[in-house]
Protein backbone atom coordinates (compact mmCIF):
# COMPACT_ATOMS: atom_id res chain seq x y z
CA UNK A 1 0.00 0.00 0.00
CA UNK A 2 1.30 3.71 -0.77
CA UNK A 3 2.89 5.59 1.92
CA UNK A 4 1.50 9.05 1.74
CA UNK A 5 3.24 11.31 3.91
CA UNK A 6 0.96 14.30 4.06
CA UNK A 7 3.05 16.58 6.16
CA UNK A 8 5.89 16.65 3.55
CA UNK A 9 3.11 15.48 1.11
CA UNK A 10 5.41 12.58 -0.21
CA UNK A 11 3.42 9.57 -2.04
CA UNK A 12 5.43 6.95 -2.25
CA UNK A 13 4.07 3.72 -4.08
CA UNK A 14 4.42 0.30 -5.65
CA UNK A 15 4.58 -1.39 -8.68
CA UNK A 16 5.60 -4.85 -9.55
CA UNK A 17 6.01 -6.26 -13.00
CA UNK A 18 4.91 -9.46 -12.70
CA UNK A 19 4.38 -12.06 -15.71
CA UNK A 20 6.22 -15.90 -16.61
CA UNK A 21 9.85 -16.34 -16.60
CA UNK A 22 12.10 -15.10 -19.44
CA UNK A 23 9.23 -13.03 -20.28
CA UNK A 24 10.90 -9.49 -19.98
CA UNK A 25 10.50 -8.14 -16.93
CA UNK A 26 14.19 -7.71 -15.76
CA UNK A 27 14.45 -6.13 -19.57
CA UNK A 28 11.72 -3.66 -19.24
CA UNK A 29 13.35 -2.46 -15.54
CA UNK A 30 17.25 -1.95 -17.25
CA UNK A 31 15.18 0.28 -20.20
CA UNK A 32 13.66 2.13 -17.80
CA UNK A 33 16.94 2.67 -15.76
CA UNK A 34 18.82 3.61 -19.25
CA UNK A 35 16.36 5.84 -20.66
CA UNK A 36 15.01 7.29 -17.23
CA UNK A 37 18.63 8.40 -15.57
CA UNK A 38 17.34 11.57 -14.99
CA UNK A 39 14.78 10.07 -12.88
CA UNK A 40 16.67 8.41 -10.46
CA UNK A 41 19.75 8.99 -8.42
CA UNK A 42 19.99 5.27 -7.80
CA UNK A 43 21.40 2.55 -8.96
CA UNK A 44 18.88 -0.60 -10.14
CA UNK A 45 19.40 -3.90 -8.09
CA UNK A 46 19.15 -7.12 -9.38
CA UNK A 47 19.44 -10.49 -7.53
CA UNK A 48 20.11 -13.47 -10.32
CA UNK A 49 21.03 -16.86 -10.45
CA UNK A 50 22.76 -18.59 -13.11
CA UNK A 51 20.87 -17.84 -16.99
CA UNK A 52 20.15 -14.03 -16.11
CA UNK A 53 17.29 -15.43 -14.19
CA UNK A 54 15.88 -13.31 -12.09
CA UNK A 55 16.16 -15.32 -8.16
CA UNK A 56 14.65 -12.46 -5.62
CA UNK A 57 13.20 -9.56 -7.36
CA UNK A 58 14.93 -6.40 -9.45
CA UNK A 59 14.51 -2.85 -7.65
CA UNK A 60 14.84 0.32 -9.28
CA UNK A 61 13.66 3.19 -7.43
CA UNK A 62 12.14 6.31 -9.63
CA UNK A 63 11.25 9.81 -8.70
CA UNK A 64 8.25 11.58 -11.07
CA UNK A 65 8.69 14.86 -9.42
CA UNK A 66 5.50 16.84 -8.48
CA UNK A 67 2.21 15.79 -9.23
CA UNK A 68 -0.92 17.98 -7.68
CA UNK A 69 1.60 19.24 -4.90
CA UNK A 70 2.54 15.91 -3.88
CA UNK A 71 6.12 14.63 -4.46
CA UNK A 72 5.85 11.14 -6.11
CA UNK A 73 7.99 8.74 -5.37
CA UNK A 74 8.12 5.03 -7.37
CA UNK A 75 9.63 1.44 -6.59
CA UNK A 76 9.47 -0.38 -9.51
CA UNK A 77 9.98 -3.79 -8.56
CA UNK A 78 10.07 -7.46 -10.77
CA UNK A 79 9.46 -11.05 -9.26
CA UNK A 80 11.22 -13.97 -10.10
CA UNK A 81 8.96 -15.82 -12.57
CA UNK A 82 10.05 -18.96 -12.22
CA UNK A 83 6.83 -21.19 -10.86
CA UNK A 84 9.31 -22.53 -8.16
CA UNK A 85 9.58 -18.97 -6.27
CA UNK A 86 6.37 -18.63 -5.59
CA UNK A 87 7.23 -17.71 -2.19
CA UNK A 88 8.89 -15.16 -2.97
CA UNK A 89 6.70 -13.40 -5.63
CA UNK A 90 4.06 -13.53 -3.05
CA UNK A 91 6.40 -11.57 -0.84
CA UNK A 92 7.37 -8.85 -3.38
CA UNK A 93 4.15 -8.44 -3.89
CA UNK A 94 2.77 -7.55 -0.86
CA UNK A 95 1.70 -4.00 -0.42
CA UNK A 96 1.87 -3.41 -4.43
CA UNK A 97 0.19 -0.36 -5.68
CA UNK A 98 0.18 -1.66 -9.47
CA UNK A 99 0.90 -4.31 -12.31
CA UNK A 100 2.28 -4.71 -14.92
CA UNK A 101 1.90 -8.00 -16.50
CA UNK A 102 4.46 -8.82 -19.01
CA UNK A 103 3.16 -11.69 -20.98
CA UNK A 104 5.47 -13.51 -23.60
CA UNK A 105 4.28 -13.47 -27.13
CA UNK A 106 6.16 -16.57 -28.55
CA UNK A 107 3.70 -19.28 -28.83
CA UNK A 108 5.71 -21.87 -27.21
CA UNK A 109 4.69 -19.60 -23.91
CA UNK A 110 0.98 -19.51 -24.37
CA UNK A 111 0.34 -21.64 -21.21
CA UNK A 112 2.84 -20.27 -18.82
CA UNK A 113 1.46 -16.82 -19.72
CA UNK A 114 -1.90 -18.01 -18.94
CA UNK A 115 -0.41 -20.05 -15.48
CA UNK A 116 1.66 -16.69 -14.35
CA UNK A 117 -1.91 -14.61 -14.47
CA UNK A 118 -3.41 -16.99 -12.91
CA UNK A 119 -0.36 -17.23 -10.35
CA UNK A 120 -1.04 -12.94 -9.70
CA UNK A 121 -4.76 -13.38 -9.67
CA UNK A 122 -4.36 -15.82 -6.63
CA UNK A 123 -1.47 -13.84 -5.04
CA UNK A 124 -2.93 -10.92 -4.87
CA UNK A 125 -6.24 -12.53 -3.64
CA UNK A 126 -4.12 -13.67 -0.37
CA UNK A 127 -3.46 -10.13 0.60
CA UNK A 128 -7.16 -9.38 -0.48
CA UNK A 129 -6.70 -7.62 -3.73
CA UNK A 130 -8.58 -7.74 -6.84
CA UNK A 131 -6.98 -8.76 -10.17
CA UNK A 132 -10.37 -7.25 -11.15
CA UNK A 133 -10.01 -3.82 -8.92
CA UNK A 134 -6.20 -3.04 -9.19
CA UNK A 135 -4.64 -0.86 -11.65
CA UNK A 136 -3.57 -3.28 -14.02
CA UNK A 137 -1.73 -2.78 -17.53
CA UNK A 138 -0.79 -6.21 -19.62
CA UNK A 139 2.13 -5.78 -21.99
CA UNK A 140 2.46 -8.10 -24.87
CA UNK A 141 6.47 -8.73 -25.53
CA UNK A 142 8.91 -9.73 -27.53
CA UNK A 143 6.55 -8.61 -30.76
CA UNK A 144 10.09 -8.15 -32.56
CA UNK A 145 10.95 -11.75 -32.69
CA UNK A 146 7.58 -12.43 -35.55
CA UNK A 147 9.81 -10.37 -37.82
CA UNK A 148 12.84 -12.74 -37.27
CA UNK A 149 9.97 -15.62 -38.56
CA UNK A 150 9.74 -16.89 -34.94
CA UNK A 151 6.53 -18.27 -34.47
CA UNK A 152 4.27 -15.43 -31.98
CA UNK A 153 0.84 -15.29 -31.19
CA UNK A 154 -1.33 -12.68 -32.84
CA UNK A 155 -2.35 -10.04 -30.43
CA UNK A 156 -6.09 -11.24 -30.87
CA UNK A 157 -5.16 -14.50 -29.70
CA UNK A 158 -3.01 -12.83 -26.54
CA UNK A 159 -6.17 -10.39 -25.77
CA UNK A 160 -8.59 -13.38 -25.59
CA UNK A 161 -6.14 -15.84 -23.44
CA UNK A 162 -5.78 -13.09 -21.26
CA UNK A 163 -7.69 -10.15 -21.58
CA UNK A 164 -11.21 -10.72 -22.25
CA UNK A 165 -12.21 -10.70 -18.66
CA UNK A 166 -9.89 -8.58 -17.17
CA UNK A 167 -10.38 -6.27 -19.61
CA UNK A 168 -7.06 -3.92 -18.68
CA UNK A 169 -5.39 -1.60 -21.14
CA UNK A 170 -2.88 -4.08 -22.71
CA UNK A 171 0.45 -2.71 -25.20
CA UNK A 172 2.46 -4.56 -27.51
CA UNK A 173 6.21 -4.04 -27.19
CA UNK A 174 9.92 -5.09 -27.79
CA UNK A 175 11.63 -4.23 -24.60
CA UNK A 176 14.96 -5.09 -25.63
CA UNK A 177 14.76 -2.52 -27.78
CA UNK A 178 12.61 0.05 -25.92
CA UNK A 179 9.66 -0.32 -27.45
CA UNK A 180 6.19 -0.28 -25.39
CA UNK A 181 7.75 0.22 -22.42
CA UNK A 182 7.66 3.82 -21.85
CA UNK A 183 3.76 3.43 -22.96
CA UNK A 184 3.24 0.35 -21.11
CA UNK A 185 4.64 2.04 -17.58
CA UNK A 186 3.24 5.31 -18.25
CA UNK A 187 -0.79 3.60 -18.39
CA UNK A 188 0.16 2.03 -15.04
CA UNK A 189 1.44 4.91 -13.45
CA UNK A 190 -1.39 6.82 -14.41
CA UNK A 191 -3.78 4.24 -13.69
CA UNK A 192 -2.24 3.53 -10.23
CA UNK A 193 -2.06 7.62 -9.33
CA UNK A 194 -5.35 8.06 -9.99
CA UNK A 195 -6.34 4.69 -7.78
CA UNK A 196 -4.56 6.88 -5.13
CA UNK A 197 -5.75 9.76 -5.26
CA UNK A 198 -9.28 8.09 -4.95
CA UNK A 199 -8.18 6.05 -2.12
CA UNK A 200 -5.76 8.64 -0.12
CA UNK A 201 -8.31 11.76 -0.73
CA UNK A 202 -4.72 13.62 -1.64
CA UNK A 203 -5.22 16.76 -3.88
CA UNK A 204 -3.91 19.98 -3.82
CA UNK B 1 8.54 -25.10 -47.38
CA UNK B 2 11.44 -27.07 -48.61
CA UNK B 3 13.17 -29.35 -46.07
CA UNK B 4 16.59 -27.10 -46.28
CA UNK B 5 14.17 -24.19 -45.01
CA UNK B 6 12.72 -26.20 -42.89
CA UNK B 7 16.05 -27.69 -40.85
CA UNK B 8 17.56 -23.78 -41.15
CA UNK B 9 14.23 -22.64 -39.61
CA UNK B 10 14.24 -24.89 -37.05
CA UNK B 11 17.79 -24.31 -36.21
CA UNK B 12 17.26 -20.20 -36.18
CA UNK B 13 14.47 -21.01 -33.84
CA UNK B 14 16.61 -23.07 -31.40
CA UNK B 15 19.26 -20.33 -31.78
CA UNK B 16 16.80 -17.24 -30.52
CA UNK B 17 15.13 -19.91 -27.62
CA UNK B 18 18.58 -20.48 -26.51
CA UNK B 19 19.27 -16.51 -26.96
CA UNK B 20 16.37 -16.16 -24.75
CA UNK B 21 17.60 -18.43 -21.98
CA UNK B 22 14.82 -20.79 -22.76
CA UNK B 23 16.83 -23.70 -22.95
CA UNK B 24 14.37 -26.70 -23.12
CA UNK B 25 12.61 -25.41 -26.06
CA UNK B 26 15.75 -24.60 -27.59
CA UNK B 27 16.92 -28.06 -27.21
CA UNK B 28 13.35 -29.44 -28.60
CA UNK B 29 14.03 -27.43 -31.43
CA UNK B 30 18.10 -28.35 -32.16
CA UNK B 31 16.76 -32.54 -31.44
CA UNK B 32 14.10 -32.18 -33.62
CA UNK B 33 16.23 -30.29 -36.66
CA UNK B 34 18.78 -33.46 -35.93
CA UNK B 35 16.22 -35.94 -36.34
CA UNK B 36 15.62 -34.36 -39.58
CA UNK B 37 19.04 -34.01 -40.74
CA UNK B 38 19.96 -37.56 -39.62
CA UNK B 39 16.57 -39.38 -41.66
CA UNK B 40 17.42 -37.12 -44.43
CA UNK B 41 19.04 -38.75 -47.29
CA UNK B 42 21.37 -36.32 -48.50
CA UNK B 43 21.68 -34.25 -45.38
CA UNK B 44 22.22 -37.58 -43.43
CA UNK B 45 25.59 -37.78 -44.82
CA UNK B 46 26.89 -34.55 -43.63
CA UNK B 47 29.20 -35.33 -40.45
CA UNK B 48 30.00 -31.49 -39.91
CA UNK B 49 26.62 -30.19 -39.77
CA UNK B 50 25.26 -33.30 -37.37
CA UNK B 51 28.47 -32.39 -35.04
CA UNK B 52 27.94 -29.25 -34.75
CA UNK B 53 23.90 -29.27 -33.95
CA UNK B 54 25.34 -32.13 -31.70
CA UNK B 55 27.46 -30.00 -29.92
CA UNK B 56 25.00 -27.03 -29.52
CA UNK B 57 22.03 -29.72 -27.90
CA UNK B 58 25.21 -30.80 -25.44
CA UNK B 59 25.90 -26.84 -24.55
CA UNK B 60 22.06 -26.76 -23.99
CA UNK B 61 22.08 -29.45 -21.67
CA UNK B 62 25.28 -28.10 -19.37
CA UNK B 63 23.45 -24.99 -19.19
CA UNK B 64 20.06 -26.83 -17.87
CA UNK B 65 22.56 -28.36 -15.46
CA UNK B 66 23.97 -25.17 -14.59
CA UNK B 67 20.62 -24.00 -14.27
CA UNK B 68 19.06 -26.66 -12.12
CA UNK B 69 22.67 -26.56 -9.65
CA UNK B 70 23.02 -22.87 -9.39
CA UNK B 71 22.14 -22.17 -5.53
CA UNK B 72 18.97 -20.46 -4.43
CA UNK B 73 20.76 -18.26 -1.68
CA UNK B 74 23.34 -16.29 -2.99
CA UNK B 75 26.01 -14.40 -0.90
CA UNK B 76 24.48 -11.17 -1.12
CA UNK B 77 26.59 -8.17 -0.10
CA UNK B 78 25.75 -6.33 2.68
CA UNK B 79 24.13 -3.26 0.79
CA UNK B 80 21.84 -5.44 -1.13
CA UNK B 81 21.40 -6.98 2.11
CA UNK B 82 20.40 -3.67 4.18
CA UNK B 83 18.90 -2.85 0.92
CA UNK B 84 16.12 -6.00 1.57
CA UNK B 85 15.74 -5.59 5.47
CA UNK B 86 14.55 -2.56 4.10
CA UNK B 87 12.30 -2.67 1.60
CA UNK B 88 10.56 -6.27 2.77
CA UNK B 89 10.05 -4.24 6.71
CA UNK B 90 6.15 -2.92 5.81
CA UNK B 91 5.52 -1.89 9.60
CA UNK B 92 5.32 2.31 10.72
CA UNK B 93 6.50 0.78 14.27
CA UNK B 94 10.30 0.78 14.49
CA UNK B 95 10.76 -2.13 16.60
CA UNK B 96 8.21 -4.46 14.56
CA UNK B 97 9.76 -3.06 10.83
CA UNK B 98 13.43 -4.42 12.35
CA UNK B 99 11.75 -7.59 13.40
CA UNK B 100 10.15 -7.95 9.29
CA UNK B 101 13.24 -6.83 7.66
CA UNK B 102 14.98 -9.94 9.58
CA UNK B 103 12.37 -12.06 8.75
CA UNK B 104 12.59 -10.92 5.28
CA UNK B 105 16.35 -11.91 5.26
CA UNK B 106 15.21 -15.03 6.16
CA UNK B 107 12.64 -15.31 3.58
CA UNK B 108 15.16 -14.85 0.92
CA UNK B 109 17.51 -17.38 2.25
CA UNK B 110 20.06 -15.41 4.27
CA UNK B 111 19.76 -17.43 7.05
CA UNK B 112 23.70 -16.52 8.38
CA UNK B 113 22.53 -12.91 8.95
CA UNK B 114 19.00 -13.65 9.42
CA UNK B 115 20.32 -15.38 12.72
CA UNK B 116 22.74 -12.52 13.68
CA UNK B 117 19.67 -9.62 13.22
CA UNK B 118 17.28 -12.02 15.36
CA UNK B 119 20.29 -12.15 17.72
CA UNK B 120 20.78 -8.56 18.17
CA UNK B 121 16.89 -8.01 18.50
CA UNK B 122 17.60 -10.18 21.28
CA UNK B 123 20.26 -8.08 22.47
CA UNK B 124 18.23 -5.09 22.30
CA UNK B 125 15.29 -6.90 23.71
CA UNK B 126 13.38 -6.24 21.13
CA UNK B 127 10.48 -8.59 20.48
CA UNK B 128 12.88 -11.12 22.12
CA UNK B 129 10.72 -14.55 22.41
CA UNK B 130 9.59 -13.73 18.94
CA UNK B 131 13.23 -13.67 18.02
CA UNK B 132 14.34 -16.57 19.70
CA UNK B 133 11.30 -18.67 18.03
CA UNK B 134 12.44 -17.24 14.46
CA UNK B 135 16.36 -18.31 15.58
CA UNK B 136 15.15 -22.13 16.27
CA UNK B 137 12.97 -21.42 12.78
CA UNK B 138 16.07 -20.72 10.30
CA UNK B 139 17.94 -23.60 11.71
CA UNK B 140 15.64 -26.25 11.38
CA UNK B 141 14.86 -24.36 7.53
CA UNK B 142 18.31 -24.90 7.44
CA UNK B 143 17.77 -28.85 7.81
CA UNK B 144 19.91 -28.79 11.26
CA UNK B 145 18.13 -29.69 13.83
CA UNK B 146 20.91 -30.09 16.04
CA UNK B 147 21.98 -26.85 15.88
CA UNK B 148 18.51 -25.63 17.10
CA UNK B 149 18.51 -27.67 19.76
CA UNK B 150 22.34 -26.82 20.75
CA UNK B 151 20.62 -22.70 20.49
CA UNK B 152 17.98 -23.83 23.44
CA UNK B 153 20.64 -25.71 25.78
CA UNK B 154 22.44 -22.35 25.45
CA UNK B 155 19.96 -20.37 26.08
CA UNK B 156 19.20 -22.11 28.99
CA UNK B 157 22.76 -22.05 30.60
CA UNK B 158 22.86 -18.33 30.20
CA UNK B 159 20.37 -15.43 31.79
CA UNK B 160 19.19 -14.40 28.39
CA UNK B 161 15.60 -15.35 28.91
CA UNK B 162 13.47 -15.82 32.25
CA UNK B 163 12.41 -19.33 33.16
CA UNK B 164 8.72 -18.58 32.08
CA UNK B 165 9.84 -17.77 28.38
CA UNK B 166 12.54 -20.58 28.38
CA UNK B 167 9.45 -22.52 28.81
CA UNK B 168 7.78 -21.66 26.66
CA UNK B 169 10.27 -21.58 24.10
CA UNK B 170 11.30 -25.18 25.15
CA UNK B 171 7.43 -25.81 23.99
CA UNK B 172 7.93 -24.24 20.70
CA UNK B 173 11.09 -26.16 19.90
CA UNK B 174 9.40 -29.49 20.98
CA UNK B 175 6.59 -28.72 18.68
CA UNK B 176 8.77 -27.61 15.78
CA UNK B 177 11.30 -31.13 15.88
CA UNK B 178 8.05 -33.01 16.62
CA UNK B 179 6.77 -31.78 12.97
CA UNK B 180 10.03 -33.17 12.14
CA UNK B 181 9.59 -36.57 13.33
CA UNK B 182 12.50 -35.76 15.96
CA UNK B 183 11.98 -36.79 19.84
CA UNK B 184 14.81 -34.52 20.90
CA UNK B 185 15.73 -34.85 25.05
CA UNK B 186 15.62 -30.98 25.68
CA UNK B 187 16.87 -29.93 28.51
CA UNK B 188 13.86 -29.05 31.02
CA UNK B 189 13.61 -25.72 32.75
CA UNK B 190 11.96 -24.65 36.04
CA UNK B 191 8.19 -25.47 36.44
CA UNK B 192 6.19 -22.75 36.13
CA UNK B 193 2.46 -21.98 37.09
CA UNK B 194 0.00 -21.89 34.60
CA UNK B 195 -0.30 -18.30 34.93
CA UNK B 196 3.79 -17.86 35.04
CA UNK B 197 3.56 -20.44 32.17
CA UNK B 198 2.61 -17.97 29.64
CA UNK B 199 5.19 -15.97 27.60
CA UNK B 200 6.30 -12.75 29.01
CA UNK B 201 5.86 -11.12 25.55
CA UNK B 202 2.10 -10.51 24.46
CA UNK B 203 1.52 -8.23 21.93
CA UNK B 204 5.12 -8.06 20.03
CA UNK B 205 4.84 -11.60 19.96
CA UNK B 206 2.21 -12.15 17.44
CA UNK B 207 3.63 -10.98 14.04
CA UNK B 208 2.88 -11.40 10.04
CA UNK B 209 -0.22 -13.72 10.43
CA UNK B 210 -1.81 -14.19 6.80
CA UNK B 211 -4.56 -15.80 7.78
CA UNK B 212 -6.57 -17.42 10.49
CA UNK B 213 -9.69 -19.86 11.19
CA UNK B 214 -11.75 -19.32 13.98
CA UNK B 215 -14.20 -21.81 15.45
CA UNK B 216 -17.15 -20.51 17.28
CA UNK B 217 -17.47 -22.26 20.73
CA UNK B 218 -20.66 -21.37 21.46
CA UNK B 219 -23.79 -19.40 20.52
CA UNK B 220 -25.95 -20.60 17.23
CA UNK B 221 -22.54 -21.17 14.78
CA UNK B 222 -21.39 -23.52 17.50
CA UNK B 223 -18.89 -25.69 16.31
CA UNK B 224 -18.77 -23.89 13.10
CA UNK B 225 -15.53 -23.10 11.47
CA UNK B 226 -14.46 -19.50 9.38
CA UNK B 227 -11.70 -18.83 7.75
CA UNK B 228 -10.32 -15.21 6.84
CA UNK B 229 -7.44 -13.69 5.41
CA UNK B 230 -5.38 -10.32 7.89
CA UNK B 231 -5.63 -7.76 5.52
CA UNK B 232 -4.04 -5.74 8.20
CA UNK B 233 -2.28 -5.90 10.88
CA UNK B 234 -0.85 -4.38 14.02
CA UNK B 235 1.24 -5.70 16.73
CA UNK B 236 -1.46 -7.96 18.22
CA UNK B 237 -4.51 -6.66 16.68
CA UNK B 238 -5.20 -8.22 13.55
CA UNK B 239 -7.72 -6.76 11.19
CA UNK B 240 -10.28 -9.03 7.95
CA UNK B 241 -13.27 -8.11 5.69
CA UNK B 242 -15.94 -9.60 5.83
CA UNK B 243 -18.36 -9.49 2.32
CA UNK B 244 -21.46 -7.39 2.61
CA UNK B 245 -23.35 -10.40 1.77
CA UNK B 246 -21.98 -12.43 4.56
CA UNK B 247 -23.91 -10.07 7.09
CA UNK B 248 -24.99 -13.10 9.27
CA UNK B 249 -21.51 -13.47 9.97
CA UNK B 250 -20.55 -10.27 10.41
CA UNK B 251 -23.17 -9.77 12.72
CA UNK B 252 -21.99 -13.56 15.02
CA UNK B 253 -19.07 -11.28 16.29
CA UNK B 254 -20.21 -8.93 18.28
CA UNK B 255 -17.44 -6.52 19.68
CA UNK B 256 -16.28 -7.92 23.14
CA UNK B 257 -16.98 -11.55 21.77
CA UNK B 258 -14.36 -14.22 23.38
CA UNK B 259 -13.23 -16.14 20.60
CA UNK B 260 -11.24 -19.26 22.27
CA UNK B 261 -10.22 -21.24 19.36
CA UNK B 262 -8.37 -19.19 16.85
CA UNK B 263 -5.73 -21.00 14.49
CA UNK B 264 -3.24 -18.34 13.02
CA UNK B 265 -1.09 -18.67 9.65
CA UNK B 266 2.07 -17.30 9.07
CA UNK B 267 4.59 -18.05 6.95
CA UNK B 268 7.05 -19.25 9.35
CA UNK B 269 4.46 -21.27 11.93
CA UNK B 270 0.87 -21.97 13.05
CA UNK B 271 -0.24 -21.67 15.83
CA UNK B 272 -3.28 -21.47 18.09
CA UNK B 273 -4.58 -18.58 20.10
CA UNK B 274 -7.53 -17.07 21.81
CA UNK B 275 -8.59 -13.87 21.42
CA UNK B 276 -11.37 -10.84 21.69
CA UNK B 277 -13.74 -9.51 19.16
CA UNK B 278 -12.46 -5.40 19.48
CA UNK B 279 -14.62 -3.94 16.70
CA UNK B 280 -16.57 -4.58 13.78
CA UNK B 281 -18.15 -1.36 11.25
CA UNK B 282 -19.36 -1.21 8.22
CA UNK B 283 -16.90 0.24 5.12
CA UNK B 284 -18.73 3.31 4.28
CA UNK B 285 -15.74 4.31 1.33
CA UNK B 286 -13.59 3.00 -1.10
CA UNK B 287 -13.56 -0.71 -3.12
CA UNK B 288 -14.52 -2.14 0.18
CA UNK B 289 -18.14 -0.43 0.78
CA UNK B 290 -20.57 -2.18 2.28
CA UNK B 291 -18.00 -4.91 3.58
CA UNK B 292 -17.57 -5.14 7.15
CA UNK B 293 -14.29 -4.55 8.78
CA UNK B 294 -13.78 -7.02 12.12
CA UNK B 295 -10.85 -6.22 14.48
CA UNK B 296 -9.81 -9.08 16.69
CA UNK B 297 -7.33 -8.49 19.34
CA UNK B 298 -5.18 -11.65 20.17
CA UNK B 299 -3.67 -11.76 23.88
CA UNK B 300 -2.62 -15.35 23.98
CA UNK B 301 -1.26 -18.00 21.64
Amino acid sequence: MAVFNSRDRVIECKLVYYGPGRSGKTTNLEYIFKAGKKYTNSEMVSINTKGDRTLFFDFLPIGLGKIRGCDIKVQLYTVPGQAKYSSTRKLVLKNVDGVVFVADSLQIRRKENFLSLKDLQQNLAEQNMSIFKIPLVIQYNKRDLGEQGIPIMPVEVLERDLNSKLKVPSFEASALKGKGVGDTLKKCLVLTLHHLQKELKWSQ
Amino acid sequence: MSDKEHIKSLIKEAEIYRKQSLLEPSKEKYEEALRLIQNHESYSKGKKLIDTIKSKIRTVEENLVEIDQATDTPELSQEVENLISQLFSFSKNKDVAAMEGAIALAKFGQYDNALAAFRRLIKEGNMPLLAAKNILMCHMTLSSPDAAIAQFRQWVSRDEFSMKNLGYIRTFLENALLKQGIKAGLPQVAEASPEEGKPEEKEEDIIDIASVTIQFTNGPRKGEIVEFDVTFQLGNKISTIIPAHQKDLADAFKPGLRLSEIQCFSSLAVFNGRGTVSGLKRITSGPRRGDYSLDITIDSV
